[in-house]
C-alpha cells in the first residue's frame, strides 16, 4: 500500500512522492525527539501541568459557594465543574511549548540541517505534532490521576475518561498544528510565545472556569460565539452529566473537525516554506 | 621646528555624585528602556487590564453569592490588576537589571561614583513611575467597563497607595533576586513568588466565601490586607480599620525586600 503525501524526499518541494516506510521511521524518530525534549528540559513543560493544577486549587476552595447561584448546573463540586477547563488550559499552554521549540529549531538552523538532509518533509511537522498529541494525553491523564483522590468524580466512567483523553490529544494537535503553522510563517520563537496573550483571552473569554448561563453583556455574547466554550463542555459533560451522544461530539468530534483543519494550514505553511527555501 | 600644542584637559571630576541626582538619572534611564523596549513593558501594562476584565467576566456571577461586598464584578476584580499590575512593575526593574547585569552594563554602573544606594533606589523611582501609569491605565479601563467609585474620588488614594506599595516590594524583590541570580533563571522565580503570593489570598473571593485550605492560608497572608486596602474605596467607605493592615503589611514587605536587594548589591560587590 502506498500512502501520498506533499514533499516527502529531499529536492522534490511540494512533489507527491509515495511514502516509504522509511519516512515513518523518521516521523517516529522527531516524535521520540520531541517528547526528549520535553522531557530533558521539565522547566518548559511544568508550568503548563502546575498552573492549571494550581487554579483548579483555588477556584475549588474560591468558589465552593459559586455552586449554588442561578444557573450554575447541579454539581457535586466546582473541583468537577472546572476540571474540563483545566485539561483544556494545560493542553493549550503545553501546544505553545512544542511550537517554541519548532520556533527555536528554524533560529537556531536545526531545521535546515533537516532540509539539507534526505529526510521526510512532512516528518519535520507530523513528529513534532505526535510529540505533543503525546504530552497533551499525558497531561489529561495526568490530571486525572492527581485529582481523583481529592474527589473527582467522573460520571462518564471509564469510557468517558477515554474520551476525555482522547480530547485532550485532538486539542493539542489542533493548537500545535496551529502554533506551528505560526512558527513556520515567522520562524521567530518570540513571536509563538507572544501568541499567549492570544490563547489566554480564548480561555478566558469562553465557559472554561464559569458557566456561560451565568455570565452578562458582551462577555457572554464572546462565550456564545468562542469554539472553547463548546470543547469545554463538551468535555464537562462527561464529568458531571455522564455519557451522551452530543457530549461526545462535542467533546471528541469538534476538536477532530478543527485538527484536520489545522493540520492542513500547518502543512500548507511547511509547503511554503520549503518553495521558499 | 613646531611645537604642538598642549592638549586641553578636563579636570577630573571627583566630586561624589549625590544619590538623588544619580537616582533621577538612573529612574530617567529606567522609563526611556520602555521607549526603546516597549515589548518588555507593554505585557505588564496590559495583563492587569485584561485580567481586572477578564475575571469580572467570568466570575460575575459571585456577585450573587449572598453578603458578597458588591453587585459589580469589575469592582472586586479591578484592585487586582492593578496589584498584579504594579507588582509585575516592580519585578519588570529586577528583569531590566538582569539584562544589564548580563550585558557587562552592570559592572561599568557599579565603577562609577554613584552611591550604591542609588543603584537601588533609581530603578526605585523608575518603578513607582511605571506603577502610576499601570494604575491610571486600569482604573481608567475600568471605569469604562462599569467600575464606580463607592466613596468618591477620595476611594482612588487607598488603591495609588497599594499599587506603589507593590511596585516598591516588586523591586526590592526582583532587584534581590537579580543581584543573587545574575541571569535570566531569577526571572521565573520573581513573577511566580509574586503571583503565588498574590493569588493564595483574597484575590479571587471574600475570606468568609472560601472553603477549605485556602481560607487558612488568605487569612495569613499579608497580601489579603493589602487588597482589603486597595478595594475598600470601591466597594464602601474608606476607613482606618481597613487601611492600616494594608499599609502596615506593605511597609515591612517593602522593608525586608529593600534590605534583601541592598544585601543583594553588597554581596555583588564581593
Amino acid at each position: 500500500m502506498t500512502v501520498t503525501v506533499d514533499g516527502a524526499s529531499s529536492g522534490d518541494t511540494g512533489a507527491r512522492v509515495a511514502l516509504h516506510p522509511s519516512h515513518v521511521a523518521q516521523t517516529w524518530a522527531m516524535s521520540k525527539r520531541a517528547i526528549i525534549a520535553m522531557w530533558r528540559q521539565p522547566s518548559l513543560v511544568v508550568p503548563s501541568i502546575v498552573f492549571p493544577l494550581f487554579f483548579l486549587a483555588l477556584g475549588t476552595s474560591s468558589f465552593a459557594r459559586a455552586t449554588d447561584v442561578p444557573g450554575f448546573p447541579a454539581v457535586d463540586s466546582y473541583l468537577d465543574f472546572a476540571f474540563a477547563g483545566a485539561i483544556v488550559q494545560g493542553v493549550l499552554f503545553g501546544s505553545i511549548t512544542g511550537a517554541t521549540a519548532l520556533a527555536t529549531d528554524i533560529e537556531n538552523g536545526f531545521f535546515d540541517r533537516l532540509l539539507a538532509s534526505p529526510s521526510t518533509r512532512p516528518g519535520i511537522i507530523v513528529g513534532r505534532l505526535a510529540g505533543g498529541m503525546a504530552y497533551g494525553a499525558a497531561q489529561t491523564i495526568f490530571f486525572m490521576l492527581v485529582l481523583l483522590p481529592f474527589g473527582l468524580t467522573i460520571k462518564g466512567g471509564p469510557i468517558g475518561a477515554l474520551a476525555l483523553v482522547l480530547s485532550g490529544t485532538l486539542l493539542a494537535l489542533t493548537v500545535g498544528a496551529l502554533m506551528s503553522m505560526m512558527a513556520m510563517r515567522t520562524g521567530s520563537s518570540e513571536a509563538v510565545q507572544g501568541s499567549f496573550p492570544l490563547v489566554f483571552i480564548a480561555l478566558f473569554f469562553s465557559s472554561a472556569f464559569f458557566p456561560r448561563e451565568t455570565m452578562n453583556g458582551i462577555y457572554a455574547t464572546f462565550a456564545d460565539y468562542n469554539p472553547v466554550s463548546y470543547l469545554v463542555e463538551g468535555m464537562r459533560d462527561l464529568v458531571i452529566e455522564g455519557l451522551s451522544v452530543w457530549a461526545l461530539v462535542r467533546a471528541v468530534l469538534l476538536p477532530a473537525a478543527l485538527a484536520a483543519g489545522a493540520v492542513a494550514l500547518s502543512m500548507r505553511s511547511l509547503n511554503k516554506r520549503l518553495a521558499a527555501s | 621646528m613646531t611645537i604642538a600644542e598642549p592638549q586641553r584637559t578636563h579636570a577630573l571630576n571627583t566630586t561624589r555624585t549625590s544619590i538623588a541626582a544619580a537616582s533621577v538619572g538612573l529612574a530617567t534611564r529606567n522609563l526611556r528602556g520602555i521607549r526603546r523596549l516597549p515589548s518588555a513593558f507593554l505585557p505588564a501594562l496590559l495583563m492587569p487590564v485584561f485580567q481586572a476584565i477578564a475575571f469580572s467576566g467570568t466570575f460575575y456571577a459571585i456577585t450573587q453569592i449572598p453578603g458578597f461586598p458588591t453587585d459589580r464584578s469589575i469592582n472586586w476584580f479591578l484592585p487586582l490588576g492593578v496589584l498584579m499590575g504594579s507588582g509585575f512593575a516592580g519585578v519588570g526593574i529586577g528583569l531590566a537589571a538582569i539584562r544589564d547585569i548580563e550585558t557587562g552594563f552592570y559592572d561599568r554602573l557599579r565603577m562609577t561614583p554613584a552611591p550604591r544606594a542609588s543603584l537601588i533606589t533609581g530603578p526605585l523611582l523608575g518603578a513607582v513611575a511605571r506603577s502610576a501609569v499601570v494604575t491610571t491605565l486600569v482604573v481608567a479601563v475600568g471605569m469604562l467597563v462599569g467600575a464606580r467609585l463607592s466613596d468618591g474620588i477620595i476611594g482612588l488614594v487607598p488603591t495609588y497607595v497599594a499599587g506603589l506599595g507593590m511596585a516598591i516590594a516588586g523591586t526590592g524583590w526582583g532587584l534581590g533576586l537579580a543581584f543573587r541570580f545574575g541571569d535570566m533563571r531569577a526571572a521565573a522565580i520573581m513573577q511566580l513568588t509574586l503571583f503565588v503570593g498574590l493569588f493564595l489570598s483574597e484575590a479571587q473571593t471574600p475570606l468568609y466565601v472560601m472553603e477549605g485550605w485556602l481560607h487558612g492560608v488568605a487569612r495569613v497572608n499579608p497580601f489579603t490586607n493589602v487588597l482589603r486596602l486597595a478595594r475598600q474605596g470601591w466597594l464602601g467607605e474608606v476607613t482606618w480599620d481597613n487601611t492600616w493592615g494594608g499599609v502596615l503589611a506593605l511597609a515591612v514587605i517593602s522593608a525586608l525586600t529593600l534590605w534583601f536587594a541592598r544585601r543583594g548589591l553588597d554581596k555583588l560587590d564581593g
